[in-house]
């Protein structure tokens, strides 16, 4: 993880560390005890305030993805999860709360995490800030998806659903534009009220012509909000994968810098499904993550 | 008495949560609380805005209770209450929305995005319901 620290700091292409848990494959009780012990007791009642044990469980790997996968990039060797503090900024984005000891240099890792009960995920990076979003495929919205959309999306995004004839794929097309902006809001990182989901679209460029929906690589994503001009909302770029054949994961990355031209970087993505403290196995590159949309590479 | 006792409990959180009817906070400062149960019912009598404003009917409640078991699939007999925290009983924010779209149906509102937002419990839904539907 030091060479993630090094290498961050030595290039221009973002990198970003996926990192997920699957509540049903954690299944050891005395293990889920243990994850109990490297949470402070806010902590513990924040857990345990859920219905039933299955929300608490997800909401148990949640936090225990968080410490654990920091714990992780630390510089000075081994750092206890059970350390870390947490706090929220002004707009109640979750953040490290660092020790400042005499020349401690905190590292610039940003994270955000997302989770659904049959799926944990914790995104991290060096610097650029990172929202992420995670949903199952098959999520299916009570109201209509047309009537819900008209109500809370914009209005390109409503003719984008409606141009999807199939209303499967349509449905599926729906969960991936919500992962999509609840990943920019949370990239953000102002909170919600500040960026209602009507305020900004999510655009699609899909490459085949006859192709509606995001479900390739060369399938471009941008952000416009309707009340800044284009080229500012150039600061974000998007990656939307399929997860395993059951997720969608949505992640918004600030942009560092443009490669010639106002041209991104392809994000760097490397992802690993963990059992934390157990074990860890590199899944990108494989057919458990595949990139549907936004400009990637993985390794 | 139900009614007054609730309306007395939720007093204390009605100046933070009533910030957008000006209205109404003037009409709460006017009106001095004699400690005594007794003599604060006639007060609240003559303040007929007062009263409904302190705490959401129960009707609305249990109507806020109906839609959330129905967005988040709860068998009926779940104990939902106006203390429940959405996301504690598992709502996401896609469930939160959607949850919010269901109450502007019933009761014919338009809740803003950004009051949305801030809707943690049922309570809070409820008191926010009844808020819109007086205007």
């Amino acid at each position: 993880m030091l060479s993630f620290l090094r290498r961050s700091m030595l290039t221009r292409e973002p990198e970003t560390h996926l990192w997920y848990v699957v509540p049903d494959e954690v299944k050891s009780a005395p293990l889920l005890s243990k994850y109990m012990e490297l949470l402070p007791q806010s902590e513990r009642d924040h857990v345990l305030g859920f219905r039933g044990d299955q929300l608490q469980k997800s909401a148990l790997l949640a936090r225990t993805l968080v410490r654990t996968t920091i714990a992780r990039y630390q510089v000075d060797g081994h750092l206890d999860p059970r350390s870390l503090r947490f706090k929220r900024n002004i707009h109640g984005k979750p953040e490290v709360e660092w020790e400042t000891k005499d020349g401690f240099c905190p590292p610039p890792l940003q994270f955000n995490i997302s989770h659904t009960s049959s799926l944990v995920a914790c995104g991290v990076t060096m610097n650029s800030l990172i929202g992420i979003d995670v949903e199952e495929k098959r999520r299916r919205t009570k109201n209509n998806i047309l009537a819900f959309a008209k109500r809370y999306f914009t209005a390109h995004e409503v003719e984008h659903l409606n141009a999807i004839p199939d209303s499967e794929l349509q449905q599926q097309e729906f969960i991936k534009l919500w992962t999509l902006k609840e990943a920019y809001v949370k990239a953000l990182g102002k909170g919600f009220s500040s960026s209602p989901f009507n305020t900004f679209t999510i655009r699609v460029n899909t490459a085949a012509q006859e192709s509606f929906c995001l479900n390739q690589a060369s399938s471009g994503i941008a952000v416009e909000t309707l009340d800044s001009p284009q080229n500012l909302t150039n600061n974000w770029q998007f990656a939307l994968l399929e997860l395993m054949g059951s997720h969608y994961v949505a992640i918004c990355l600030e942009r560092q810098e443009t490669g010639g031209a106002g041209k991104a970087f392809p994000i760097k993505l490397t992802a690993r499904k963990t059992i934390p403290s157990v074990e860890d196995e590199l899944v990108s590159g494989t057919n458990a993550v595949v990139t549907i949309g936004g400009s990637v590479t993985q390794f | 008495m139900a009614s007054i006792t609730r309306a007395s409990v939720s007093m204390p959180s009605l100046s933070t949560s009533v910030n957008q009817s000006q209205r109404r906070i003037s009409v709460m400062n006017s009106v001095s609380f004699p400690v005594s149960g007794r003599s604060m019912i006639p007060s609240l009598r003559l303040q007929r805005g007062l009263q409904v404003c302190c705490a959401a009917k129960q009707e609305t409640v249990d109507k806020v209770v109906a839609i959330v078991k129905k967005q988040l699939a709860l068998p009926a007999d779940a104990a939902v209450t106006g203390e429940s925290k959405f996301a504690a009983l598992g709502a996401d924010s896609l469930d939160t929305v959607e949850i919010v779209m269901g109450l502007e149906e019933e009761f014919d509102i338009t809740v803003e995005e950004e009051s949305a937002q801030s809707i943690t419990t049922v309570q809070e839904a409820a008191d926010m319901i009844e808020k819109l539907v007086e205007k």
